[in-house]
């Protein structure tokens, strides 16, 4: 390293600035350093005024300055690549030649883990707060409400949960997924191991649907109908079946009226969760039909809202980065709930599956304890975004 | 596996410097001559198949993993052409 190098101290910038600028939509420039494949595999996603390029830093090293001659000079330029270090050595070139430049802490690995938190309700009877994973577009959510709480499809990084609960002076009782999920590893089973709340999924979802193995993971089978008391809410099971075979939604009803449903990967607030994840859409894409057809408006009134475990999106959220909208929202804007007949959607399914992730199948493995990962090997299974929702739906 | 001249033990080095070390190693070779790499960074497996199509001076002439005790070695190895 030269002089000159040293002496030009580089400055990171973290997910969270990022995510900020992401939701007011500032004008942001990404530098893209990672390799070509895995630039195109996770590229990081914003509204309209995030830009992006990859020039990948082995691109820097065989020559430094075509690649720099590549890069805008007239804006802030945000280098990210796999794990940090490669973007901090082109932030460094670029710093050394005049440039705004700097780099993602804790690189795209960083970004993928960043989870964002904030409240969708607060009422005198608690709160329904958001906690999302905006890179992988996985959304969970915690209630709280009179020192009780209970948290629907909570994620891998289990102190997110803990803290946020212990932050709210509250006790886990309930933890809820709403189907066992095939993106994303689930944190539920650790987080009932850690705090003795209990873990409950629908035991339909407790065979692993390709490998037809029973899960060996601790779990309290829930199904339609089954009521839980969380401080000041009820919340009741409601079986939807179609995205799995035991995929049910959350109602949660509030003192004052209100409610609330975690719909998990059944019903998206634009799209709808696929129903070939378990390697049976032909079986399974009519039973999805009833689910949205027959159970979907049974289970919900036209202001009850809406919180599914996906977006996939941005602008499916609000500015604030809130993914939620009442049902009768829900219905006008859905493309999935168009009314058309049982014939014509499953057709319409089954010609726009989108690619099935190879991983997709460990996961569910993972997820029902029949494979343990070791950390490197979890990070690397949830890399990118994930593709719950039925293409163009 | 295949023939080389010298070996670059790169275990423990983080991107980039895998890549970084490889390359002044490799100028210290001659023409025709192959480098060795061993490094421990599992994303140095996909940046140097992009590192060889990118430089002009380098083959990427194979690539192999094998474990060491608990851990994984990705080895390159790596012709110099021109």
């Amino acid at each position: 390293m030269t002089t000159a190098e040293s002496q030009i101290s580089v400055t990171s910038f973290t997910p969270t600035e990022l995510y900020a600028r992401i939701l007011r939509d500032e004008p942001t420039f990404i530098l893209d350093v990672r390799n070509e494949d895995e630039a195109k595999r996770s590229p990081i996603e914003g509204r309209k005024n995030l830009t992006s390029l990859n020039i990948p830093y082995f691109a820097f090293l065989e020559d430094e300055d075509g690649s720099t001659a590549r890069t805008p000079q007239d804006r802030a330029i945000f280098v990210v690549c796999a794990k940090e270090g490669s973007s901090q050595y082109v932030a460094d070139v670029l710093a050394e030649r005049g440039y705004q430049a700097r780099y993602l802490e804790g690189g795209y690995m960083n970004w993928g883990n960043f989870y964002d938190i904030r409240d969708v309700v607060s009422a005198p009877w608690g709160r329904i707060v958001q906690v999302a994973r905006p890179a992988r577009g996985d959304l969970s959510f915690a209630v709280i409400s009179d020192g009780q709480a209970a948290l629907i499809d909570p994620m891998r990084h289990t102190a997110v949960y803990t803290d946020l609960v212990a932050a709210a002076g509250a006790q886990l009782t309930h933890v809820f997924d709403t189907h066992v999920h095939a993106d994303h590893i689930s944190g539920g089973p650790a987080l009932a191991n850690e705090t003795g709340a209990t873990y409950y999924i629908h035991a339909y979802d407790a065979i692993h649907p390709i490998d037809m193995l029973p899960a060996v993971i601790a779990y309290t089978h829930t199904q339609e109908g089954d009521r839980f008391q969380v401080g000041a809410v009820t919340i009741t099971t409601r079986w939807f079946p179609g995205h799995t075979l035991g995929q049910v939604n959350y109602r949660l009803d509030a003192p004052d009226g209100k409610s609330a449903l975690f719909t998990g990967d059944g019903i998206f607030l634009r799209s709808f969760g696929r129903p070939d994840l378990g390697g049976k859409s032909e079986a399974w894409t009519p039973m999805l039909y009833r689910s949205l057809t027959e159970r979907l408006p049974a289970m919900a009134d036209e202001d009850t809202l809406i919180l599914p475990a996906h977006f996939s999106t941005l602008d499916e959220g609000t500015s604030e980065g809130i993914f939620a909208a009442p049902y009768a929202e829900v219905k006008a804007t859905n493309e999935a709930l168009r009314p058309r007949d049982e014939a014509e959607f499953t057709s319409y399914v089954l010609s726009h599956l989108p690619v099935f992730p190879p991983e997709y199948v460990e996961i569910k493995r993972v997820n029902i304890g029949l494979v343990v990962p070791c950390e490197g090997k979890a990070a690397e299974l949830e890399l990118g975004k994930n593709i719950c929702a039925l293409a163009g739906a | 596996m295949s023939t080389f001249d010298q070996t670059l033990d790169v275990k423990g080095a983080k991107c980039p410097m895998p890549l970084v070390k490889s390359r002044k190693a490799l100028t210290e070779l001659t023409v025709g001559q192959t480098l060795k790499v061993i490094a421990t960074d599992k994303g140095s497996v996909a940046d140097f198949q992009g590192w060889a199509k990118t430089a002009k001076n380098v083959e990427l002439v194979a690539q192999e993993t094998v474990s060491e005790g608990s851990q994984a070695l990705y080895v390159h190895y790596l012709k110099r052409t021109a």
